[in-house]
């Protein structure tokens, strides 16, 4: 077997402040080298955050991070700044839903991803500037020479979105890190990205992390997706295996209220209420006061990571009983 | 006891099956100086029948919302005209007042949409307030429809918006667009922002609340999965112009216009085994400041011909007839080589 | 009105919990603060001692006494020394806080309701009515504060009256500039737009949706100009253009003063000193304000 690339193992975040906030709970994964994990989640499910904690992007003074993470052999927790700015970008990078907060507006694309470049390889100007220009030939720019020279502005939505994915691509990283990259793009657009994401993956060798709230984009990028819920990983599985064999009633809820194949009219099978408050770390399960099948047991402790085969983790006590009509 | 929102008073004029709101070339255009023009909405045509739910889709710069706004009397329009049960609106005979009773909007920010210094009660009875009932009588219907719409009048209705969640903000948002009893109700994204657990929740409610008023619905939204779900026809928009427009599972299962093709192929398969390979559109959306001449989607039509760039296409009747689709492969003898042939004149 | 039922066929609801408001939220916020309450502490003893001046005086402000001219500090029977012409300074000061607060208060105040009016007015009617109201109230914008409120009041003629209205008309094109950008941001919000989709028109839209979003900020905004209009009235009177003596007025003693500054620096700069607590404590209030008031809904 080989090392994973990316390996947290029992990973906690909490944020300070009037009320502390418990957005990550104890979030164990790996992922293959050359592999695409999809994490799935809403609003508050710790998704992002998770993915945050891999580049160390969260404000430091107000976090609290327990657990290890390592990516690529390194252990992301204990690095020091200067180590940290050279695992930025050249071991891990990230691209994120707005590319206006990643580009900046006063400089033309090219020199942006130049500079990335030269940050982290030896390389005059004139050389980095040619890389630059591949890079945007590579994310299938039409009329690279010229987008070089243009600023963050004066391109499309979908255009500025490529040339994110250039610049996180500059410095040859080994793990991509996606956060909604497609989220605010139109429906023709969004696909022309997915597409381009999965072929530079495979190209280029990457492991991706893509973190989403749409089940459907999940499926057309990934190999494995993890579900969160409450900062905790609630099922994961092979894309096929959560598709085909939900065990945990979340994400059964979560794929029936994607509403592909509902049945016109019929009322849908909603999960009622709402995600919990995160002010307190959970101590049992904290789907359970949305659940229908929630028994005593899953209100007094925390549900067990039931194990159903290689990689497929469910946290559910029912999550070895017959699939039954959610 | 259930809530009487409709009139008794005979305000359905036409009867069951009749159009409730007919729009006729609608066109708003937004001068944005030095000649440019962004033609938001350029001669719109549709119809909406009684107790039926209208799905829009499109992409950005499509229109969808602008037509929205437009059909609200939000914005004036350039040209056109509507006609609800069939009056005139903004006539003698329906004035803007009497037609906003009947017609009402959700919009897709829950948070904006309310205003933060009223109690979610206070929000609900403003309308009916500025109709006319007392502040007693409007209090106590914000109450109800509170709990109808699910949300615990006796938890809720004192509180400010930004105590409650998303899922539950649209709640009194839809209350609020039915205070007024209306009989056209609006959805612009209403259902878009939210989570989609709690989607599915607002989308339960929505129907039940269309069969329990009989209220027609125009539901707008990016999400074609929900469209498919919620409407009986769907209309699809293309920089400010309808290209196809008819019955909802014929226009899923057999779309006429490339367009149309193309946005439903460019959704995501939910299928491992059988992923999306080609993306169905090269480029972005343009944007609807002086759009291309002829057909205007010929510049990024895998199809287009000579023709498209030169003639405009009209909605023309396709399939089974219920629908119409603006393209010159389906118009007969249009120059196109897919077009039909002319028939002959019998 | 036929659409809706009579309230005696409703089911009887249970009276709702009243939840907190707004401003219940506000003070809360604004209480936490320390710096912001103990500046309102100040301001609020400045007030009160304004108020009662003639009971807090130990002295009568405009007794002097030649033989008693320019005391220190400390000397005693004249806590606070006395002036150049053996005036109590306590008690000056403590009179002359009528009229700065006054002089502070007053025109911000009245320039608080025409800017309102003006702004509120332009940002929502927009258009064509925005555009001609705005640019003039630029005109007056244009000029620097000082210089607007010396002329005005040099054309005026000197005395407590010219120079409120001055001070007036000085702080209306600023209010009235701030007025219109927040209620330009209110228009757009989608809940004013359902208000008019309502059936409302605009009175009814102003009255229930606008003023209630629109005037704690402005509010918050002039309060920060009476540090100003403080100063620009002492500004006023040190140059003869505001009060006349003997009557106490911290810019005017600053003024009157200005000649012992080498003979007794510390008695000449205390309406100085004055002047600058008041008007900061009226700038951390108004900075606490704005804090407290700035947290969604």
């Amino acid at each position: 077997m080989t090392t994973p690339l990316v390996a947290m193992e029992n990973v906690t975040v909490r944020f300070k402040g009037a009320q502390t906030v418990h957005a990550v709970n104890g979030v164990s994964l790996t992922l293959e080298p050359g592999k695409v994990l999809g994490i799935l989640g809403e609003s508050g499910s710790g998704k992002s955050v998770t993915l945050k904690t891999l580049l160390r992007l969260l404000p430091e003074s107000r976090t609290e991070i327990g657990g290890k993470v390592m990516v690529d052999g390194k252990d992301v927790l204990a690095l020091g700044p200067q180590e940290l700015s050279d695992y930025r970008g050249a071991v891990t990078s990230m691209i994120f839903q707005d590319p206006a907060l990643a580009l900046d507006p006063v400089y033309t694309v090219g020199e942006q991803i130049a500079e990335a470049i030269v940050r982290h390889e030896k390389l005059s100007a004139k050389q980095a500037m040619a890389r630059a220009l591949e890079l945007l030939e590579l994310v299938r720019i039409p009329s690279p020479e010229r987008r070089l020279k243009a600023y963050p502005h004066e391109m499309s939505g979908g255009m500025r979105q490529r040339a994110m994915i250039a610049l996180a691509l500059a410095a040859r990283p080994k793990l991509l890190l996606a956060d909604e990259p497609t989220t605010a793009l139109d429906a023709t657009v969004q696909i022309q990205i997915l597409l381009l994401l999965r072929q530079l993956q495979r190209d280029l060798g990457m492991g991706v992390i893509f973190v989403t709230h749409d089940i459907g984009v999940a499926v057309e990028v990934s190999d494995r997706l993890a579900v969160m819920y409450a900062g905790q990983i609630v099922e994961t599985g092979t894309v096929r295996e959560l598709l085909r064999d939900p065990r945990h009633p979340y994400t059964r809820g979560l794929l029936a209220a994607n509403l592909h194949g509902a049945k016109k009219g019929e009322r849908l099978e909603a999960i009622p209420g709402a995600p919990p408050p995160l002010n307190e770390a959970p101590s049992s399960c904290s789907f359970a006061p949305r659940c229908k099948q929630a028994q005593d047991i899953c209100r007094a402790n925390l549900p067990p990571a039931v194990a159903l085969g290689e990689g497929r983790l469910v946290r559910c006590v029912q999550a070895e009983a017959a699939l039954q009509p959610a | 006891m259930s809530l009487s929102l409709h009139a008794e008073d005979g305000l359905d004029r036409g009867g069951a099956g009749t159009p409730l709101l007919e729009a006729r070339t609608l066109t708003k255009h937004f001068p944005l100086g030095r000649g440019a023009v962004v033609r938001a909405v350029d001669g719109v045509d549709f119809t909406v029948m009684k107790g039926e739910t209208l799905g829009v889709v499109g992409e950005s710069g499509c229109g969808k919302s602008t037509t929205a706004r437009v059909v609200m009397q939000l914005i004036p329009q350039d040209e056109g005209q509507m006609l609800f049960d069939g009056e005139a609106v903004g006539s003698s005979a329906l004035s803007l007042k009497d037609y906003r009773r009947q017609a009402q909007m959700v919009f897709q920010d829950s948070f904006a949409s309310l205003n933060p210094r009223l109690t979610i009660e206070d929000s609900i009875a403003f309308g009916p307030m500025v109709h006319g009932v007392p502040k007693s009588g409007a209090i106590l219907r914000a109450r109800d429809l509170l709990a109808r719409v699910g949300l615990d009048p006796a938890r809720f209705a004192a509180r400010y918006p930004h105590e409650l969640s998303g899922g539950q903000r649209q709640r009194v948002n839809i209350a609020r667009a039915l205070a007024l009893g209306p009989r056209l109700v609006i959805l612009d994204e209403a259902v878009s922002a939210l989570d989609k657990s709690v989607e599915a929740q607002v989308l339960n409610l929505l129907m039940d609340l269309r069969e329990e008023f009989g209220l027609t619905y125009i539901f707008i939204s990016h999400d074609l999965n929900v469209v498919r779900f919620i409407s009986d026809r769907v209309m699809v928009m293309y920089l400010g112009e309808v290209v196809e427009i008819g019955p909802v599972e014929e226009l899923y299962d057999d779309p006429r216009h490339p367009y149309t093709k193309a946005l439903l192929s460019a959704m995501p398969s939910m299928d491992p085994d059988n992923r999306t390979m080609e993306a169905p559109l090269a480029g972005d959306p343009p944007n609807p400041i002086n759009p291309p001449e002829g057909c205007r989607f010929h510049p990024r039509c895998p199809q287009a011909q000579t023709i498209c760039s030169k003639a405009k296409p009209a909605l023309t009747p396709v399939g089974a007839g219920q629908r119409l689709a603006a393209c010159h492969m389906e118009i007969p003898g249009s120059g196109h080589s897919r077009a039909p042939a002319l028939e002959d004149a019998a | 009105m036929s659409a809706v039922t009579s309230p005696a066929a409703m089911p009887a609801v249970p009276q709702p919990v009243r939840s907190p408001g707004y401003w219940s939220g506000v003070f809360r916020r604004f209480r936490k603060d320390k710096v912001a309450v103990g500046a309102g502490i100040v301001v609020l003893l400045i007030i009160l001692m304004a108020v009662f001046a003639d009971y807090v005086a130990p002295a009568d402000p405009t007794r002097s006494s030649m033989l008693r001219r320019l005391r220190p500090i400390g000397t005693p029977g004249y806590p606070l020394g006395a002036d150049e012409l053996g005036r109590d300074m306590l008690s000056r000061l403590i009179h002359g806080a009528r009229l700065s607060l006054f002089m502070g208060v007053v025109p911000v105040f009245i320039a608080f309701g025409f800017g309102s009016l003006i702004g509120v007015a332009a940002g929502f009617f927009g258009g064509k009515f925005n555009t001609i109201t705005m640019r003039t109230v630029d005109i007056f914008y244009a000029f620097p504060s000082v210089l607007l409120a010396i002329a005005l009041s040099g054309a005026l003629g000197a005395g407590v009256f010219n120079s409120l209205l001055s001070l007036t008309i000085v702080f209306i094109p600023p209010i009235a500039r701030i007025a219109e950008s927040v209620t330009t941001q209110v228009r757009s919000m989608d809940y004013v737009e359902a208000a008019r989709a309502s059936g409302a028109g605009s009175g009814t839209i102003i009255r229930v949706h606008v003023l209630g979003n629109v005037l704690g900020p402005i509010f918050v905004y002039a309060t920060s100009l009476i540090s100003v209009s403080m100063i620009l009235a002492s500004g006023l009177s040190f140059l003869g253009l505001g009060t006349k003596p003997p009557t106490p007025e911290w810019g005017l003693m600053l003024n009157t003063l200005r000649t012992a500054i080498y003979v007794q620096p510390w008695v000449a700069a205390l309406p100085g000193v004055a002047i600058f607590i008041t008007s900061i404590s009226f700038n951390l209030l108004s900075d606490g304000l704005r804090s407290a008031m700035d947290v969604k809904g």
